[in-house]
């Protein structure tokens, strides 16, 4: 007797069936594939700083004329001598370079300078952490002054024919010294008779200038200002504007950098909102120098450290932003009623 | 062999409880030394807000750690202020703090000092960002060894956009930011 053959599940369900089954299993995957998302997190969860980094065109006052690339590891200082000459600081060298960026000699060094100045008869400083270094204009190391301690940070120098004076971030004190590597006086102590509570430098932002006419300026960044001190320490006057809109300086201690026009106005370079702007001598906003998107450093990302490491001022009246991760410095002029959009 | 030196069940049993018994406390002296959690890098977090959100645990695993020394005590501190802030004081209106984790603490003029009731911390990571932007970074999410449940597949490390969730040893759980020499801030 033929034994009638064993007929499988396929051959039980009608092929319709099946065809069924087969969109419906496809169908599932594909509602669990595209739905299986976790919703974003609400706004209250979410700092949303876009808001403030918005600059209207209105406001900037001056555009970018020139770029000059560096071909130098971490920038880190900028000055401008007498002559006009540009310095670049960096990793293991100083660079020289003419009016359009042209680099026309290189000095090496030991190490990345955190600051520099160029006195003025051509000698340069050098801000190595915790000590000056002094080189002659041929780039020749003189002098190695003593150390500031272990917490030194200088941050910035400024010096003129007698004085130089250092900034030190770590010690939240400004210090004066002569060209011999002598200190002459110490300046940022508390003094609550005068109502002064020394310098609040809560970050490695601690910034010193003269202005057109040699007044020395110091950056109070935890006061969110400028003081103008006499060289023996006294503090002759300031301004100070905290806040996040665009006239004020924003975050925990701003501006990290400042430098001095013809004019008397003063540049300021801000990290947390990264701009920069500049303020006439009144201390009321002229107008924005460089955008956050200038300067490709949206404010939301992971980096509490600016981009911005460094501002001067060239003979010429130009306004040059050491820019650290572009390796470049973005030189700037202001805008003419050309350049304004309707 | 010889009989002598047969060794009876008694003896093997007693061997045996004793391999185990060392074998427990030497367990019992060295906890975890092989076991691995998770943990996030905070050079990377981005502070989406996911860790609040993604944890299997409500509330999350994660909180906020403070690095005091990296911490600048400023008055203006953008970790604990709303951008915009009408006062620079505690209350709720200028708090950035969706939960009111964050504390002030006067320390004398202009210095204040943060510290952050876990309890209540969920582990957003607002005050995070605005630490990171506008301050030193001294505030930073972790994920609290002893709160979280270890699952195998963690469900926030699958859901971070930045990838900063890692699998650690127990041992060395914590991967705050400090001011170690050579990761010190640099201009």
């Amino acid at each position: 007797m033929q034994q009638e053959p064993t007929k499988g599940i396929s051959g039980r369900l009608p092929a319709r069936l099946w065809a069924v089954l087969t969109v419906a299993v496809v169908a599932l995957v594909v509602v669990i594939a595209t739905t299986e998302k976790r919703t974003e997190p609400g706004a209250s969860y979410k700092l949303d700083l876009k808001p403030f980094t918005k600059v209207d065109d209105k406001d900037v006052a001056f555009r970018q004329t020139a770029r000059f690339a560096l071909n130098l590891d971490d920038p880190s200082a900028l000055a401008v001598a007498d002559s006009g000459t540009v310095y670049v600081a960096g990793k293991d060298a100083v660079l020289l370079l003419d009016a359009e960026g042209h680099e026309t000699a290189r000095h090496a060094v030991k190490g990345t300078p955190d600051a520099m100045a160029v006195a003025p008869d051509g000698r340069i400083l050098l801000g190595m952490r915790n000590h000056v270094e002094l080189l002659d204009a041929t780039g020749k190391l003189l002098a190695a002054w003593k150390d500031l301690g272990e917490r030194g940070y200088i941050t910035s120098i400024a010096a003129n024919a007698d004085n130089v004076f250092v900034a030190d971030a770590g010690n939240r004190v400004v210090m004066r010294y002569d060209y011999g590597g002598n200190v002459l006086n110490e300046m940022g102590q508390r003094d609550l008779k005068r109502e002064f509570e020394g310098f609040v430098v809560p970050s490695p932002y601690f910034d010193a200038a003269f202005d057109q006419s040699g007044e020395l300026w110091i950056v109070n960044p935890g006061r969110h200002g400028l003081e103008n001190h006499r060289p023996t320490g006294e503090l002759v006057s300031s301004w100070y504007k905290p806040g996040m809109d665009l006239y004020s300086f924003c975050g925990c201690c701003n501006p990290t950098h400042i430098a001095f026009r013809s004019d008397g106005s003063v540049v300021t370079a801000e990290k947390g909102i990264n701009r920069v702007k500049v303020y006439a001598p009144d201390n009321t906003l002229i107008g924005v120098v460089a955008t956050p998107d200038d300067l490709h450093a949206p404010s939301d990302e992971n980096d509490s450290h600016s981009p911005v490491k460094d501002l001067a001022v060239d003979k010429k009246d130009r306004i040059l932003i050491l820019v650290g991760p572009m390796k470049a410095i973005l030189v700037y002029e202001p805008k003419t009623p050309g350049d304004r959009k309707p | 062999m010889s009989k002598e030196n047969k060794l009876g069940r008694r003896d093997f049993i007693r061997a045996a409880a004793a391999v185990a018994a060392g074998g427990g406390a030497w367990m019992v002296s060295h906890p975890n030394e092989q076991a691995f959690g998770w943990q996030l890098d905070p050079r990377k977090c981005q502070q989406c807000g996911r860790c609040a959100t993604s944890c299997v645990l409500s509330p999350s695993a994660v909180k906020c750690v403070h690095a005091f020394e990296m911490c600048g005590y400023c008055d203006l501190c953008g970790g604990y202020l709303q951008p915009g802030a009408k006062a620079q004081d505690s209350g709720a209106e200028n708090e950035l703090c969706p939960v009111a984790a964050l504390k002030r603490t006067y320390v004398e003029a202009p210095f204040y000092q943060y510290t952050i009731n876990a309890d209540l911390c969920i582990g957003c990571g607002k005050c995070v960002k605005g630490c990171n932007a506008f301050g030193n970074g001294s505030l930073q999410l972790q994920v609290k060894q002893e709160l979280c449940v270890h699952c195998n597949d963690c469900s926030i490390a699958r859901d971070c956009p930045a990838q900063a969730y890692q699998r650690v040893p127990i041992a060395k759980a914590y991967m705050l930011k400090t001011l170690e020499k050579g990761s010190e801030p640099t201009k």
